[in-house]
């Protein structure tokens, strides 16, 4: 599927900053199964736009606007082809041995309540790694209401959990926790999902886990949606935890309080191309 | 577009690509053996040249002795090698005229202008200095030809079938050379040579125009491993690894855009370029070079049967 995205970041602020320093994780690489095949970061102060890698081989961008302006906005548009490999993610940058993904943040620690959970889930599906994952997949899909109100971005995976709701970020991170509990490598990943009942104009980006499969290797589970991604998936980052991987992250210098607000569309692109 | 048309466009291409390189490792070649054997050391540079022209086997079928004389005229103008740069233009032109339609008047003009030019260097032996001029002038025309495609061609999908043939047969040929010549390529442990293999270096890089380039890049003196990441890695080198795919992937796309539909060669020119981009040299290094290239090369013969089988039959 040829998907079209146009991200926009604004933020307003209540008194002019002197400046502000960003970090972007907004731009997707190409592996098996998506390839890019156009994009570009348009910052609306005069800035410049620094390319690096970071640790996890995201592509991240990073400005410094000089103030004072009461808004910043951060758009972002391009179009990606993608193909349905059920989820397996292969020809990407993989920079770390799966097993530094075990490794616990604060966001994704498992408490006794998600440890439970996860073993009694382990107990059920048996002992394969793919069983079980799967199951995990379907049952938090299950048991975690979707709900926008009560999360918000600095929500552990505990608190998110005891609430039984959350966002796709809550969902994602319940997995991870959920995978890292039972020895499985689990990360986060970013993006943005193309959704099929044809709502183009979102309020946010999406999130999903990968899981490390002996047989496979790096498989997505979007628990958020109960699937594994598709080709209306696009993965943009990928971290050990949502900080790893957000799409925006950064500083400034003085303003008063900041308003954010997120444009984003994510469409099949007007011209498609039988496979 | 006929599938005949398309394979026309794109062979014509190929074999003008081709041409040029052949003249541009007769070049490197002539310098490299004008050295006194200290500075080079003992390979056989002809030996070299062929294997890097890929007619390593053919040659030998005909001659004994690889040398100044029999390689030089074996790649140039010898009727009994199907890739001398002569047989080159030959099926250059003659694919132009079946397409004659496709293509500008100025491309036209480049690939018969070559052709009779090349026809009047005759067909007895040459002394070098013709053979310089020789070379030159293939070198000149293909520019030319290149040229007055990117400049006057229409942007549709013959345009972009020819851009394909240019960009698999250039793979392919650096591809090749670094096939042939990866053991200079080595970390310095495993390298057997020494400061005798600046000349071959130099020679490798002057065989992709790259000398300079290299230079602009790494503002260091000449390093294996910055060679290599220069041929395989680098996307601001024209003729690395890396370019050629970004480029096939690209045109592969533009076609599929045009035609509504994509099939394997989009799949297989993506994955390649995918792989290309997110490699790093160390981890090149630690696979090992050698199985890389010929891995490699493996793909890139398979990319080619794909466009035929999917476009050019």
């Amino acid at each position: 599927m040829r998907i079209r995205i146009s991200h926009d970041t604004v933020y307003r602020y209540e008194s002019p900053p002197a400046g502000v320093i960003q970090v972007l994780r907004l731009t997707p690489r190409n592996h098996d199964g998506q390839y890019v095949t156009d994009w570009r970061i348009d910052v609306s102060q005069e800035c410049r736009l620094d390319s690096h890698e970071d640790a996890f081989g995201n592509l991240t961008h990073t400005f410094a606007a000089a103030g004072p302006f009461t808004e910043l906005s951060v758009l972002v548009e391009g179009e990606v082809e993608t193909r349905d490999t059920q989820g397996v993610i292969q020809g990407a940058v993989e920079r770390f041995p799966p097993t530094l993904f075990l490794r616990e943040t604060a966001l994704t620690a498992a408490d006794p309540a998600i440890a439970d959970y996860a073993r009694a889930i382990r107990s059920e599906a048996g002992d394969a790694t793919l069983d079980v994952l799967h199951a995990l997949l379907e049952r938090i899909h299950r048991d975690i209401v979707y709900d926008t109100a009560p999360t918000h971005s600095a929500t552990t995976a505990s608190e998110a959990f005891a609430l039984r709701r959350g966002v796709c970020q809550d969902h994602a991170h319940i997995f991870i926790a959920a995978a890292r509990t039972l020895g499985v490598p689990a990360r986060y990943a970013g993006g943005y999902f193309r959704r099929a009942d044809g709502l183009v104009l979102q309020e946010a980006g999406h999130a999903w886990a990968e899981a490390f499969v002996p047989e496979l290797g790096w498989t997505g589970f979007d628990p958020a949606n109960g699937i594994c991604p598709t080709d209306a998936h696009v993965r943009v980052a990928v971290g050990l935890d949502y900080l790893g991987a957000a799409p925006v992250r950064g500083s400034r210098y003085g303003g008063g309080t900041e308003a954010l607000t997120v444009a984003l569309h994510v469409d099949q692109a007007t011209r498609q191309m039988q496979d | 577009m006929l599938a005949r048309t398309a394979d026309n466009l794109y062979w014509l291409s190929r074999y003008v690509e081709r041409a040029e390189y052949l003249a541009r490792i007769l070049e490197a070649t002539h310098r490299v053996a004008t050295l006194p054997v200290g500075y080079a050391g003992s390979t056989n540079e002809w030996e070299s040249a062929l294997s890097t022209a890929g007619c390593a086997a053919a040659f030998f079928a005909l001659y004994n002795d690889a040398n100044e004389e029999n390689v030089t005229e074996f790649l140039t103008f010898s009727t009994a090698n199907p890739n001398s740069i002569r047989q080159c233009f030959e099926i250059a032109r003659t694919n132009a005229r079946a397409v004659r339609t496709a293509l500008t008047v100025e491309m036209w003009d480049a690939i018969n202008g070559a052709w009779l030019e090349i026809k009047g260097f005759g067909t007895g032996s040459q002394t070098r200095d013709e053979i310089a001029r020789f070379l030159r002038l293939v070198q000149e025309s293909s520019l030319r030809y290149d040229g007055s495609a990117y400049r006057t061609m229409l942007r549709n999908d013959a345009y972009w079938f020819s851009r394909l043939g240019v960009f698999i047969e250039r793979a392919d040929n650096t591809a090749r050379i670094l096939d042939v010549k990866y053991h200079l390529l080595l970390p310095a442990q495993e390298h057997v040579g020494g400061p005798l293999d600046y000349f071959q270096w130099a020679t490798m890089l002057r065989s992709v125009s790259a000398l300079t380039a290299y230079h602009w890049v790494y503002r260091e003196s000449l390093k294996p491993w910055l060679i290599a990441d220069l041929l395989i890695l680098n996307d601001q080198m024209p003729r690395s690894l890396a370019s050629c795919y970004e480029n096939l992937a690209r045109n592969l796309d533009q076609i599929a855009r045009a035609y509504g539909r994509q099939g394997p060669a989009q799949r297989q020119a993506r994955a390649v370029r995918a792989r290309l981009e997110n490699s790093r040299m160390d981890e090149i290094f630690q696979g090992g070079l050698h199985e890389f290239i010929n891995g490699f090369v493996a793909d890139n013969n398979r990319l080619g049967a794909t466009i035929a089988r999917q476009y050019l039959m």
